[in-house]
């Protein structure tokens, strides 16, 4: 469903602060990935790059065969082997099998801004052929905010309408419809026209759950969904969660909940320092740690 | 020098605005002056708030949008020199070095008004927009919206609540502001003739600048005076989301 490829993610002007070091991963179609890890360890970046909240400074995001970040050329070895480095290599030493030039090239970092005509068409071939809209690849994955970020100026409803019908995805009486039902499944339809003002947090981010499920999306992203919530709230917030997880849904969620982590996720990632750590199913992952940052971690928390 | 009140006494003041306000010929200036100072004031507003929104729009998309990138520091530049140096100045050149042409006096300083204003609004403007919280823009981005679309949609009613009362104060202070053109040629084309002039074309005939003074200054104070009251009238409108 996702595929993330070697990101690199660095902050500040000259791209001082890293964030992600070159970290991979696969969200397979149904799965439930929970990202744990200390604070600072990258696992918000990193779901924000999964839908290009944050754009990836290298590295390439996919989902369904679509790629949404630009092509990055050490990914591909018919576009390394197009470049003027890759032929000037091959030229000095012919002896040497292309594998391993491609290897040296990726490791040094080699590829300049002028690598010729020949890199830049197969660059842009791949773009062609698999690039898609952000716009339209955001359309699939719902995201959910740690403070919610439901829209102010509009109403609970018009909060729930506002994409389907601007997309043109839906009518406005389809739309209408669709979000009431949402809103009567998660008990909030009396709130249907009022403003997020007046809601209390836990009613804030059920909200903001169904408004992205209001565009039928095929992923959904969590991002810290429960930090910001009163604790008599998180539950309510949690059983949905769970509901979503129990119909099928793909879900990859940031948090600090360990219970709902053993309870739902397939497939436990721990991150820190920017890059994978480890990653196992909840039983292994809490009974069997094998990383020492993990273990450490563990300690702390249980 | 010993002062005015203390000469004359105040009754000679009350004597004097009483024979300004019922000779029909001066009290026929002060509307005039007054009408002028409204036009002014409004077509000045009206360039104002155009620039200033097509500046802010330009700075703000300027943080998405690459190409954005030159324009937006040609409004850096523009906003730094029209809010670094009086308006007085930039008065003096535009209508004697830019717009030196015959009869064109009166539009070169609405014009100038206008584009000062500019500078001033479109701060206001982009100071509006980046108060709103950062997570809308994300979640509008989030469900597939476009940036133009979520701008449109979600930050400017959001960002509107605090540019109101900003671009008020401006209106005001661009009102007061044009009795400057009296400085530069009031008697020069009927537009110019705003508020301020009324009162030195009434000092001219009764000698009492403290009479005429104080009669212009209230009519000032109730144009101001009614202006807040439709702004505040405004805010109240737009507020009405905030309710709990």
């Amino acid at each position: 469903m996702i595929s993330v490829k070697n990101v690199y993610k660095n902050f500040g002007k000259k791209g001082e602060i890293k964030v992600l070091a070159g970290t991979s991963c696969e969200i397979k179609k149904g799965e439930k990935v929970v990202i744990l890890g200390p604070s600072g360890s990258g696992k918000s970046t990193l779901l924000r790059c999964m839908n290009l909240l944050e754009e990836p400074t290298y590295g390439e995001i996919w989902m369904e065969d679509k790629l949404l970040t630009p092509v990055d050329p050490y990914l591909h070895y018919d576009v390394i082997e197009a470049s003027n480095t890759f032929k000037a290599l091959l030229k000095n030493n012919e002896t040497a099998k292309r594998e391993d030039i491609i290897l040296e090239i990726k490791q040094k970092d080699l590829l300049t801004n002028h690598e010729g005509r020949e890199f830049r068409k197969q660059l842009k071939k791949i773009e062609e052929q698999y690039r898609i809209d952000i716009n339209l690849a955001r359309q699939n994955m719902g995201m959910v905010f740690q403070h919610f970020n439901l829209f102010n100026n509009l109403t609970v409803i018009q909060n729930l309408m506002l994409a389907p019908v601007q997309l043109k995805i839906m009518s406005k009486d389809e739309a209408k419809s669709k979000a009431m039902d949402l809103l009567r499944r998660i008990g909030l339809e009396d709130k249907a026209d009022v403003y997020p003002s007046t809601l209390s947090g836990g009613q804030k981010q059920r909200i903001a759950i169904v408004r992205a499920l209001a565009m039928n999306p095929k992923v959904m992203l969590f991002d810290e969904p429960t930090s910001a919530l009163d604790p008599e709230m998180v539950g309510e917030v949690l059983d949905l969660m769970k509901e979503l997880a129990n119909e099928g849904m793909t879900m990859v969620v940031v948090t600090h909940e360990m219970g709902f982590a053993k309870e739902v996720a397939d497939r436990i990632l721990f991150m820190a320092d920017g890059v994978i750590a480890e990653e196992a199913a909840p039983e292994e992952f809490f009974n069997n740690p094998k990383n020492p940052r993990l273990q450490q971690f563990l300690q702390k928390v249980l | 020098m010993p002062s005015y009140l203390a000469v004359y006494g105040v009754h000679m003041l009350f004597n004097d605005i009483i024979t300004i306000l019922t000779n029909k010929e001066l009290v026929g200036y002060i509307f005039e002056g007054l009408i002028n100072t409204l036009i002014i004031t409004v077509i000045a507003a009206l360039i104002g708030l155009f620039l200033g929104f097509v500046v802010a729009i330009v700075k703000i998309s300027a943080e998405e949008n690459k190409y954005m990138k030159i324009p937006s520091i040609i409004c850096n530049i523009y906003t730094t020199v029209f809010r670094g140096t009086p308006v007085a100045l930039q008065l003096f050149i535009m209508i004697f070095a830019v717009f030196a042409i015959p009869g064109f006096k009166p539009y070169a300083a609405i014009l100038t008004f206008g584009i000062n204003s500019g500078a001033y609004v479109s701060e206001s403007i982009r100071a509006g927009i980046a108060s709103v919280d950062k997570g809308q823009m994300e979640a509008g981005r989030a469900v597939g919206l476009s940036w133009n679309t979520t701008m449109i949609r979600i930050i400017m009613p959001q960002a509107i609540k605090n540019i109101i009362p900003a671009i008020g104060n401006e209106i005001i202070a661009l009102l007061k502001e044009t009795s400057i053109i009296s400085m530069v040629g009031a008697t020069v084309g009927t537009l110019t003739f705003d508020l301020n002039a009324a009162s030195n074309t009434i000092y001219r005939q009764i000698p009492n600048f403290l009479a005429s003074g104080l009669i212009v200054g209230c009519f000032y104070l109730a144009i101001v005076y009614f202006l807040t009251f439709v702004i505040k009238c405004i805010e109240r409108r737009l507020r009405a989301s905030d309710k709990r």
